[in-house]
């Protein structure tokens, strides 16, 4: 073991005052917290600091001096400082990454690197918490506001936007579960469950809706009126129109990412009286051309 | 590892009204999301190094806030580094 005052660069002579502006200057170089990437700082600080708590204390600087007692064993024993945590990848409160604020704003590739490491040693920042919330068809296209009651009781508020698809998630900034530190609320993310519709179906940004008309409408033509997701609009159906004929609302499909929308296709299914019809039952009994025509082909018997 | 404030006050060798104070200063940022506050490594580490600093190398209050908030700075670039170490390490593999 070295001599305490050699370690602390004094002369046995040294007043208490001295000694501790000795040690003071030193510990000031070398103390570990301070000096985090240097591993020899961390052992010449040990020594200091063993040498000064020994000859620093008067009471054991007198029985060192008489030699009543030796350096050895002087040396603190090792303590976790400070340093061993703060640049830890665990999380903690005083995580700092002010230092690179300017670099991170930039556009290039380091800067993407740099808020990656960021977002991986996020602050403490409160869990994001996952909801499901089923909304109507219709709303999904349309889009509406709906009101989501939390397990704990309170509530949130969600815009669903229109077009929205089955499983896409919206997160709602900062109301998630709260963070410590200087971390903040996380998010609270939304997973959209679109209940199946009885007449509209999606593929895409277009809509397809199956829409029965009567058999006069279907032979001689008509203008009907079709629902569609915003809103109820009237449909010219042309004359001599079939079952499985489909039509086109321009328009009137879910809005898209291009700013504009799909379509709603309105498959025709026509639909004979409910009841029999003696009239009918006359004329097509009569109707030559109609005894003609095999829909299902030659081959069909 | 998780230390309730008496824990916490004998292990740092702190006092109740010292604790206050550098709690008020932001210099201590203990867990308080429960109802009963709790410390960490990370706490009494810290509060050892500002002990150190104020009684060892007798820096008053003020530098004492200065030389917290460089040092933080100085432990999240030093994270960061570590950080892109590795994802320079990943990609490179």
């Amino acid at each position: 073991m070295k001599d305490p005052y050699e370690i602390l660069g004094v002369a046995r002579t040294a007043s208490a005052d001295d000694l501790q502006k000795a040690y003071r200057k030193l510990a000031k170089k070398l103390h570990p917290d301070l000096n985090p990437g240097n591993a020899e700082a961390e052992e010449k600080f040990k020594e200091i600091a063993g040498a000064y708590d020994l000859v620093g204390d008067a009471e054991k600087r007198k029985r060192f001096d008489s030699g009543e007692i030796d350096a050895s064993g002087a040396e603190r024993p090792r303590q976790n400082y400070y340093r061993d945590y703060a640049a830890s990848e665990q999380e903690h409160p005083y995580a700092d990454n002010s230092g690179f604020a300017d670099f991170m704003e930039s556009d290039d590739s380091f800067a993407e690197l740099l808020r990656r490491s960021a977002r991986a040693q996020a602050n403490s920042r409160g869990h994001d918490l996952e909801f499901r919330l089923p909304i109507e068809f219709i709303e999904s296209i349309a889009g509406a506001n709906k009101r989501l009651t939390l397990p704990d009781g309170g509530t949130l508020d969600v815009t669903i936007p229109p077009g929205i698809v089955e499983g896409q998630v919206l997160r709602l900034r900062g109301k998630g579960a709260p963070g410590s530190g200087k971390g903040g609320f996380g998010d609270a993310l939304i997973e959209v469950e679109i209940r199946p519709d009885r007449s509209f179906t999606r593929q895409g940004d277009d809509i397809y809706l199956e829409m029965p008309v009567s058999l006069t409408e279907a032979v001689l033509g008509a203008r009907i009126k079709v629902p569609t997701p915003t809103g109820t609009v009237t449909m010219a159906v042309p004359k001599g129109s079939n079952t499985g004929t489909i039509l086109r609302l321009r328009g009137k499909g879910a809005p898209n990412h291009a700013g504009g929308h799909g379509d709603q296709f309105v498959t025709l299914k026509v639909m004979l009286p409910k009841a029999p019809d003696p009239e009918l039952e006359a004329f097509v009994a009569g109707w030559e051309s109609g005894k003609a025509y095999n829909p299902r082909g030659e081959a069909a018997s | 590892m998780k230390w309730s404030k008496q824990e916490f006050l004998s292990r740092a060798g702190l006092g109740h009204d010292t604790l206050q104070a550098w709690i008020e200063e932001e210099w201590l940022i203990p867990d308080n999301s429960s109802a009963e506050i709790s410390f960490s490594d990370i706490d009494i580490a810290r509060a050892r190094l500002i002990r150190d600093l104020q009684l060892d190398f007798g820096v008053n209050e003020a530098g004492v806030g200065v030389i917290l908030n460089l040092l933080d700075q100085l432990y999240g670039l030093r994270r960061t580094m570590m950080e892109l170490r590795r994802a320079a390490r990943t990609t490179s593999e």
